[in-house]
């Protein structure tokens, strides 16, 4: 049984990510789940000594939480500073959210658990991955300012304070309610798998984008390829 | 087993200070120079290492007069419902049959959760140690058939340390003399507030004269945070794993399925 789409170098293949906004993908995913596991120490009420082990006790646990949290806001800053113009392009994009996202989130149930479904086409995020690129990283951004908040309670009021234990509870929630369907889809979902080697390598299979992101194929890539034969 | 407790009658205080010493000469804890800021308070709050305090409260009834104080000793209430308890994510915190809120620091990582959970900001917070302080109702010495070492030093009576119900009789009798005696305002606090203290008070006029909430209150963001969102929303995460394996499964079974239409590598 095949994991993730294997990697076809034979077929002609599109870029779709750059390089940094691929280093800070994989950085915040790391970092993520480092914060993920060691607050769940906490969070988890019952006690979790045997997650907490890992990381050399409750208090190591918080250490890393803290190294993590530093790295990862590191990390939204070289995106930021580094690839700006994507950042504006991708919210763009978002802002294309439509009829045909509506239809594809709709129809989406039954795709992701692999009946055949004809989608409308998609531009460069599909509905689902606009959901995806409003939510999650609302919650990261809510996660970092309630979390440094936490970590220096002293110079905010006492308010604000209280209010940010149960947002980075809510946000840490509903993130990774997100990170685990999306690291799944991005990776061993039999259809959209192939996404991977974008954020991987940063290109994919030429049919897949026309398959999959019809209108942004279209405007980013078709064009030139014609333009290119009517050259030769 | 009874409820033990402290009782601080205001009218009897000359805010001496011996039991700010006796708290520290008990607990081993370092003198904590504060600048001078202009009026009788040598600490303005509690700290990691002041377990307790006497706050000066000055005031002028008739500007003829000369300034009069209002002195409180101010340490943790030792709350009968604590909201410290509700908070800590280590369950550092027990409270003991007699009722002290005990903080056993082997657990304590130093979120500081119990400080913003306390009505009364009470926990705080040792730097050099990473974890959080507060008075202990003098546990060990408590348990060892003693009375708290603030008690015990107290020279003008105005700490008494026993059983809650017999302090809590003493406690009205007295109110009800100071109101005939000139304090109309007298009060008793820390019988009723937050569900009960285990810290009373005889206080000479009303709570907020002497910087006391009137009305103490937890914050409602707790009772959301613990008693909603930790053990109800977290589900979310395993509801989107299982949905994941879920999906694992079922794409593969299907894709065997439709074979024949997924031929040349699936789209
Ligand atoms: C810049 C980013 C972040 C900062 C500064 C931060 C900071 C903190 C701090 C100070 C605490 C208190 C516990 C302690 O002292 O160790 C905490 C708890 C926690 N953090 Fe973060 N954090 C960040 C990001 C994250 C992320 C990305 C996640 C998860 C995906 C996360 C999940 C948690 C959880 C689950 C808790 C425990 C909450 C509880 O006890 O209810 N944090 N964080
Ligand atoms: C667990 C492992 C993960 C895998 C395998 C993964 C994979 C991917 C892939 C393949 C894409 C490109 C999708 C496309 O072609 O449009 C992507 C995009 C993205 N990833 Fe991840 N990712 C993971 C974790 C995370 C984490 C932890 C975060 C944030 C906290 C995150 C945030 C995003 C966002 C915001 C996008 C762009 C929007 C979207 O395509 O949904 N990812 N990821
Ligand atoms: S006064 Fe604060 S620290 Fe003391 S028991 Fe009550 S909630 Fe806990
Ligand atoms: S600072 Fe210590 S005692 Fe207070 S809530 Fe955190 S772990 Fe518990
Ligand atoms: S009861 Fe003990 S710890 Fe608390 S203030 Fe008195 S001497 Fe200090």
């Amino acid at each position: 049984m095949q994991l993730i789409p294997e990697y076809r170098e034979d077929l002609p293949r599109v870029e779709r990510f750059n390089f940094v906004a691929r280093m800070t993908h994989w950085g915040h995913t790391v970092t993520f789940i480092l914060c993920l596991l060691t607050g769940l120490v906490l969070f988890l009420n019952s006690g979790a000594d045997w997650l907490a082990a890992i990381f050399g006790g409750y208090n190591g646990a918080g250490l890393v939480h803290r190294i993590a949290a530093v790295t990862l806001t590191i990390f939204l800053v070289i995106f930021v500073i580094f690839d700006f113009k994507g950042i504006i392009n991708w919210v763009k994009d978002l802002l294309r959210f439509g009829k045909d996202d509506i239809i594809f989130v709709m129809k989406f149930p039954l795709e992701f658990l692999g009946f055949p479904v004809k989608m409308p086409p998609q531009t460069r995020f599909n509905g689902g991955e606009k959901g995806n690129s409003m939510l999650t990283p609302t919650c990261v951004i809510l996660l970092v300012l309630s979390g440094y908040i936490m970590w220096f309670p002293t110079i905010f009021p006492a308010g604000l304070v209280r209010i940010s234990y149960p947002i980075h509870d809510i946000a840490m929630v509903l993130a990774t309610f997100m990170v685990c369907m999306h690291g799944y889809l991005g990776s061993f979902h039999p259809g959209s798998g192939e996404s991977f080697w974008g954020m991987w390598k940063g290109t994919v299979r030429e049919d897949w984008a026309k398959h999959h992101h019809a209108i942004w194929y279209e405007e980013t890539y078709a064009d030139k390829t014609d333009a290119d034969s009517d050259a030769e | 087993m009874a409820l033990k407790t402290n009782l601080y009658d205001v009218s009897k205080c000359t805010a001496c200070r011996g039991c700010i010493i006796a708290c520290k000469d008990w607990n081993q804890l370092p003198a904590v120079i504060e600048p001078f800021k202009g009026n009788y308070c040598t600490h303005e709050d509690t700290n990691g290492d002041t377990f307790t305090i006497m706050r000066f409260m000055e005031y002028e009834e008739d500007p003829a007069d000369d300034v009069k104080w209002h002195f409180l000793k101010y340490q943790c209430m030792h709350c009968l419902d604590p909201a410290c308890m509700k908070v800590c994510p280590r369950h550092a915190y027990t409270k003991t049959d007699w009722g002290a809120t005990f903080h056993d620091p082997e657990k304590c990582v130093g979120c500081q959760y119990c400080t913003y959970a306390c009505p009364f900001h009470i926990p705080k917070y040792r730097k050099r140690e990473d974890k959080i302080t507060k008075c202990t109702l003098c546990v060990e010495r408590v348990e060892a058939g003693l009375t708290p070492a603030c008690t015990r030093t107290c020279p003008t009576g105005a700490l008494s340390f026993g059983d809650r119900h017999e302090l809590l009789d003493y406690a009205e009798e007295r109110v009800k003399f100071l109101r005939a005696n000139g304090f109309p305002n007298a009060t008793i606090y820390g019988k009723l507030e937050l569900g009960g203290l285990n810290k009373l008070y005889i206080l000479t006029d009303t709570p907020d004269k002497f910087g006391l909430p009137i009305d103490p209150k937890v914050s409602s963001t707790i009772p959301a945070w613990k008693d909603w969102i930790q053990p109800y929303v977290g589900w979310l995460i395993p509801l989107a794993l299982a949905g994941s394996a879920f999906s694992f499964v079922t794409t593969r079974i299907l894709a065997g399925k439709h074979e024949e239409h997924a031929e040349g590598g699936h789209e």
